[in-house]
């Protein structure tokens, strides 16, 4: 019987998922090019062991990953503890305009911080930076700027959506509960450390899940950003970037072996999740 | 507390939030006064020509024509493929949570851990197989090679499986009493759990008019393009549209999750209330 309601989604997840997926891992196996290619075992795997190219884009995505988290998260938790303190009927206009940038196309957003950073003229140096009497900083040229610039598009584009989930959270964390911790202490950090957070643990779970998957299948940011490429010196080379620059010369095996050899890097950080949640359940 | 260090806090609050909410708008409505901008305006530093000389509605009517890219049909094109993939992924998902659920079958722990493994893989990592595989399947260049791929999604089968595991167990009770068959059950269950169905439906909706690479792959002909993919043209700099005219299109890609998010969005976050904490 559970069959019946099971059916639709296997039947779709075996034809749009698994057969590629399995393909992929095939195609990894095969020599560059179109068409019928020849087994060529690990070869490309032994490769990227070597290719520079690819531990850079892997150190980028990583730290780029985790510095999304690391800035976000607390963030996200500071504005929905600030939006929790306005009136109510400012509180939804509030949360919708801060959430904007999540509703907004990847490609979209990715021109409008174009224009944000772009050169002298951008609203960040002429707003910030020229002010302060610093030199204008060419956020997407400089290499020790790109990888950072990418990071703030990010905090940009998905603050607002987590702030909206962690209110969603606090909002159905039950009164008595603070109540409670209210005949214990009266300082609100302990409230805040001892029932706020542990009770916020599955939208924390899901909003650094959410984060991580992201950080290594984000496209439209980077492309349209750089142009599809690395940036100076590759300093803004994303893992997806690199799969999407080998696909387009055609070494298809490469973009595979790339893609597969981030399946376990995903599924650790899933078990890493999952460890932590039982651990402290 | 007392009402009035309330109000205080309120207002220290507000004064806090706003360099935040300045900081998302200001992109935003710098891209919508850029539709009444000439390319020479639209240059200078923003600074100094922050706000049009004129208000003239030139750009968005050389849109809506279609001199640059077929609007009407890019839109369309766009709506058509949201729409099915979201209607298609409620259906799968809502009744794979019900299985989930409601019932213990022999790899039934397996089979939700794969769902699960789904989310972690990006499907843009996958890209080019899934590709190849449409084009074998004969749905290259049609609307439905984009669509169908997008209705299998891990997030909401999690998603259902918690939606119905939270629904009182006297309903279910109820309704088999009646004699009802378990398709029946499950049909009189959906009224129950709407904010959820259009909860998830309005998310994956979002992300299926986000959606890039897939169309760009999938997607030659110009007629058949998204929005995203009519983007990137409108965008390019060899192509030489007026920025007034990527300004506008850039603003018609945002409307439609606006207002969908506006409309839903209370329905949205109290269903996540309930389910995010218990």
């Amino acid at each position: 019987m559970p069959f019946l309601f099971l059916l639709p989604f296997l039947f779709f997840l075996l034809l749009f998922w698994v057969i590629p997926l399995v393909g992929g891992v095939k195609m990894s196996l095969h020599a560059n090019g179109l068409g019928r290619a020849e087994f060529v075992g690990l070869e490309h795997y032994q490769a990227l062991a070597k290719d520079e190219r690819y531990i850079t884009a892997l150190r980028n995505s990583f730290t780029y990953t985790l510095a999304s988290i690391v800035v976000i998260v607390p963030l996200a938790l500071w504005l929905a503890h600030l939006l929790r303190a306005t009136t109510r009927r400012l509180r939804p206009v509030m949360t919708f305009a801060l959430l904007l940038p999540a509703l907004t196309p990847p490609s979209v957003l990715a021109m409008l911080f174009l224009m944000v950073f772009h050169g002298k003229n951008g609203l960040l140096n002429q707003l910030f930076v020229m002010p302060l009497g610093l030199e204008p900083v060419s956020w997407l040229k400089d290499p020790d700027f790109i990888l950072s610039g990418l990071v703030l598009q990010t905090v940009w584009r998905w603050t607002g959506f987590m702030t909206f989930f962690i209110l969603a959270g606090m909002e159905g964390i039950p009164r008595v509960y603070y109540e409670a911790a209210r005949l214990v202490t009266g300082s609100r950090w302990q409230h805040f450390w001892h029932v706020t957070l542990p009770q916020l643990r599955p939208v924390l779970l899901f909003v650094a899940v959410y984060l991580v998957v992201d950080g290594f299948s984000l496209f439209s940011g980077a492309f349209v950003l750089l142009g599809g490429s690395g940036g100076t010196a590759d300093a803004g080379l994303l893992t997806v970037t690199y799969v999407f620059q080998k696909t387009r010369f055609f070494e298809y095996g490469t973009a595979s072996a790339i893609s597969v050899s981030l399946l376990p890097l995903l599924m650790l950080a899933l078990w890493a999740a999952l460890f932590l949640r039982r651990r402290t359940a | 507390m007392s009402a009035q260090g309330k109000t205080v806090r309120g207002a220290l609050s507000l004064l806090l939030l706003g360099p935040f909410l300045m900081a998302v708008f200001v992109p935003f409505l710098w891209m919508v006064l850029g539709i009444f901008k000439t390319n020479a305006e639209f240059f200078q530093p923003l600074t100094s020509a922050f706000f049009p000389a004129h208000y003239e509605w030139q750009n968005v009517v050389e849109l809506l024509e279609g001199k640059w890219v077929p609007f009407w049909d890019v839109f369309g094109n766009s709506l058509a493929v949201s729409l099915g993939q979201a209607f298609g992924a409620v259906t799968l998902s809502a009744m794979a949570g019900y299985a989930f659920a409601r019932f213990t079958f022999f790899g039934k722990r397996l089979l939700f851990v794969l769902a699960v493994a789904l989310i972690l893989v990006p499907r843009q990592l996958f890209a080019v197989p899934l590709f190849s595989w449409v084009n074998e399947l004969g749905l290259s260049d049609s609307l439905l090679g984009v669509m169908l791929p997008g209705v299998v999604t891990g997030l909401g089968v999690i998603y259902f499986t918690q939606v119905f595991r939270q629904v009182p167990e006297e309903y279910l009770q109820a309704a088999r009493v009646c004699g009802a068959a378990e398709l029946r059950v499950f049909l009189t269950l959906l009224p129950l759990v709407w904010p959820a169905l259009l909860s998830y439906g309005m998310i994956h909706f979002i992300l299926a008019w986000h959606e890039h690479l897939i169309p760009m792959l999938v997607l030659t002909s110009e007629t058949k393009q998204t929005l995203p993919l009519a983007l990137a043209k409108l965008y390019d700099v060899s192509q030489r549209t007026p920025q007034g005219v990527q300004m506008a299109a850039s603003t018609f890609a945002v409307i439609p999750t606006a207002v969908l998010f506006a409309v839903c969005h209370r329905k949205f976050k109290s269903s996540l209330s309930d389910m995010l904490v218990h």
